[in-house]
């Protein structure tokens, strides 16, 4: 087993918020220079350019899963990782078809560019990915449990799209391991700010939409291979696997 | 001050929560929000809280503030597991087809009335 330094939290140019500087390209060639050793792409509702971002990943010698951003029916942002593109693309049409059906403004919101591993646009997608899910918080994290996905509430730290901010507290009864910390955050100030997430182990992430975020967070795993069945075992800190913060050790 | 009661046929409301007596329940004032985090910080005790939000966390947070009771709008209504929870806490469950504007507006109304 090893130390994997993990961003898991970064959008591509799919991301109407995205900059269209996060070609797959340059993505990888910033996460080769921080150092990352595995990411995560992880677009607002939607995994259209992950296959593409996973196949230059491999080219750069970066471990690789597939993310998306959840947008709850409460507004809470989860991050939902898979291990392989059918894994990905299964749970991506269940979750397409629960977005309410509004069109995408990209002189209002931005482009929500598909591109192919070369960095040529492939399409623009239309469905509004800025927009929610029909799926509660609980639901949601029950159906990616279901489609063997790992998922965390993303940056709970954060006074917007936050499962805090949403629902006041994380209910009791979710079915989750671990949280997601914005890349600002020092984390002793969050545990004191938030008792409740002593429970849980942090992720912390970039949540990258420029190049210069990529890497801005990052959290250690100690894990025999890279897959959701290993961050979910570190997350538990079980069979010897365990997850380390830039701040503050937890669960060693 | 106004009687739940009598606010709830105001609005044609539908009682989701049997077990909770409510027949000398008195509303104080109202509050409007689909936040929960803001109902924790800002909601005071003896409010109706009027939203569409039908997390389970709902019965926790008007539990926590001592609010009348939660009116949900538009005709939303929350799981079975939550009124479950709230007949437990006792803390009363209004459904209406009116939407939030025109129920605060009612309640509003009603309200001033008694000031």
């Amino acid at each position: 087993m090893k130390w994997y330094r993990a961003d898991l939290h970064i959008h591509s140019v799919l991301s109407p918020c995205g900059s269209l500087e996060m070609s797959p390209r340059s993505v990888m060639r910033i996460a080769k220079e921080k150092k990352l050793d595995l990411i995560a792409i992880t677009d607002h509702n939607s995994m259209a350019n992950c296959m593409q971002y996973a196949q230059v990943a491999a080219e750069f010698g970066i471990d690789f899963l597939y993310g998306v951003e959840v947008q709850t029916a409460e507004e809470i942002h989860l991050v939902a990782l898979f291990d392989n593109l059918h894994l990905a693309l299964e749970f991506d049409k269940d979750l397409y078809k629960s977005l309410l059906l509004v069109d995408n403004d990209p002189d209002y919101f931005g482009d929500q560019v598909v591109v192919d591993s070369e960095e040529n646009i492939v399409r623009f997608e239309k469905r509004a990915l800025i927009n929610s899910s029909c799926w509660n918080f609980d639901e949601a994290l029950n159906r990616v449990n279901e489609a063997s996905g790992f998922a965390f509430p993303a940056h709970v730290d954060a006074a917007t799209y936050s499962v805090i901010a949403q629902l006041g507290f994380i209910p009791e009864n979710s079915n989750i391991s671990a949280v997601g910390i914005s890349a600002k955050a020092n984390i002793n100030e969050v545990l004191e700010k938030f008792p409740q997430l002593k429970k849980y182990s942090l992720i912390q992430n970039s949540d990258a939409h420029y190049l210069k975020d990529i890497g801005s967070g990052f959290t250690y795993f100690y894990l025999e291979e890279t897959n959701v069945n290993e961050l979910k075992l570190a997350c538990e800190n079980k069979k010897g696997r365990k997850i380390k913060n830039r701040y503050r050790r937890t669960n060693v | 001050m106004i009687l739940l009661k009598d606010f709830l046929k105001k609005i044609d409301g539908q009682i989701l929560t049997q077990k909770v007596d409510i027949s000398n329940t008195k509303i104080k004032d109202g509050y409007v929000s689909d936040l929960l985090s803001d109902v924790m910080g800002n909601a005071k005790e003896g409010q109706v809280w009027i939203t569409i939000m039908r997390h389970l966390n709902v019965v926790a947070v008007a539990s926590l503030a001592n609010l009348s009771a939660v009116v949900f709008a538009k005709n939303y209504k929350p799981e079975k597991a939550v009124i479950d929870k709230a007949n437990e806490e006792g803390i009363c469950l209004i459904s209406t087809s009116l939407p939030t504007f025109e129920v605060t507006g009612i309640l509003y109304e009603m309200l001033k009335k008694t000031r």
